[in-house]
Formats: C-alpha cells, structure tokens, sequence
C-alpha cells in the first residue's frame, strides 16, 4: 500500500497525479489507462481541495493507493465538508446549444465513468472515496 | 501559465506551453482568453500539442471561452493528444468542438490559406 498526504492546495494537485502516472507506466499499464488513472484520482483530489476545504489551505488531503495484482484502489480521506457523489451520473447537454454546456461540476462524472466502482462514506468523522479499477499488470518476474 | 501566442490572417493561435491545463492553471488560462475575446479577437484556434493532461477544470475554461465567445465568433481546437482527447469523447465535448489534427488543418477551416 502506498500512502501520499499533501496540503490542500491546487498546485499540489499534480504532485498526486504524477505519481499516480508514475505508478501506473511501472505496473506496464498503457497510456491511456495511466491517463485515465491519473485523471480520476486528480479529479477526486481537487474535488476535496475546492468543495470539502472551500479552496483553504492548510489541510490534509490522504491518498491511499492499494495494488493487487488485477486491481488498483484509491481512497482519498478528508477531514472537510462532505459530498454527495450520489446523484451525478451523467451531463446533460445539448452539444448545438453553448447555453447548455457545463463549465463545472464534471469530475463526478469522470470518476463513475472510468472508475470500475466509486463509492463514498464517512469514516470516524472523515470523508472517504474509494475508487477502484481492474487492471493487467505486468506478471511478477521469477 | 505560459502561452503562445500568433495572428495568421486575422485568426488568433493560441498555443499553451505548459504540459497541463488544470485545476492549478485553467483560472489563468480562463482569464487570459477572457481577455483576447474581450479585445475583439473573434476566430480563434486553440492548439493542444503542448497539453499532456487536461482535466475537468482544464475542459471547463475551455468551454466558457466557447460560451464567451458565443454567436460572436468561433473556437476550434487542434492538436488534440490521444489522451486528452479521450476526456473530450468521455463528456461528448467532441461534439461540441471542431477538432482539427493539425493547425493547417484549423487555419482552413476559418478559411485562411496556409
């Protein structure tokens, strides 16, 4: 398991990400799939810096990431505001009217829709999403 | 965050140079191309080949200069990397722009010969 704490800023949010592309290309998993995996938790992680902590700084955001041979879980732990993740499941639109595009409020969207499973709790008072994904990771050398 | 910036004809080529448009950066992003539609920049190609990551925040700014700009003028987006683009399949965002894979290809569309 591998565990990554960082200060409730924006720009660290790319610290998170890189890692995660990082530990991703090491497990042999392509670039899309690294992109993807790269592009959830980052997505997760802001969501906690702007809407549980408001854009504060001085708090902790915790990333948790457990690597099983076909899987990979994230969780990332926050002691802010919590969310309801429950009822975004899709973006409503229509693409010949500009009025109607979104500008916000996408990244829920993105985690359910490349994620495997997400799901949301509350744990001894912090807020918990648990995002997981099957993977194909490189077989352990002899 | 830095970005590039070229008239070729009367079409304005934006070209960001760092890696990611994201949370961190797509404010400034946003506020800078606040500014060239404000200043009466009306065809605009927004050339991708630079961005390595962009995420919903990054998509977001994109899209208010889209609204932004309105029925005054057009965006388009050229460059486009596999990954990137694969965010703008995922929230059907190819839809809404015209996507061009190179800027040749993009400065055409405003029908400028390159």
């Amino acid at each position: 398991m591998i565990r990554m704490v960082i200060e409730s800023r924006l720009e660290n949010v790319s610290l998170i990400g890189g890692a995660v592309r990082g530990i991703a290309e090491n497990l042999s998993i392509d670039s899309m799939g690294s992109y993807h995996l790269e592009l959830c938790v980052v997505e997760a992680v802001t969501n906690v810096i702007k809407h549980a902590y408001h854009l504060e700084a001085g708090h902790s955001v915790e990333l948790e990431i457990l690597i099983q041979t076909d899987r990979l879980t994230f969780k990332v732990n926050d002691s802010g505001d919590s969310m309801d993740i429950s009822k975004i499941s899709s973006l409503q639109f229509d693409p010949s009217n500009v009025k109607t595009l979104p500008e916000r409020g996408m990244g829920t969207f993105i985690l359910k829709s490349l994620m495997d499973e997400v799901g949301y709790e509350i744990v001894k008072g912090r807020n918990v999403l648990t995002m997981s994904k099957s993977i194909k990771t490189r077989a352990p050398s002899a | 965050m830095q970005v590039n910036e070229k008239k070729i004809s009367g079409v304005l080529v934006v070209e960001p140079l760092g890696a990611r448009i994201d949370a961190a950066t797509a404010t400034d992003f946003k506020q800078k191309m606040n500014e060239w539609i404000n200043t009466g920049n009306r065809r605009i190609v927004l050339n991708l080949a630079k961005v390595d990551f962009m995420d919903s925040s990054g998509l977001g700014a994109v899209i208010s200069a889209l609204k932004k700009i309105g029925n005054k003028g057009k965006i388009v987006i050229c460059c486009i990397k596999e990954t990137v683009m694969s965010l703008f399949h995922l929230t059907r965002m190819d839809r809404v722009f015209d996507i061009f894979s190179s800027e040749e290809e993009a400065l055409k569309a405003f029908g400028e010969k390159v």
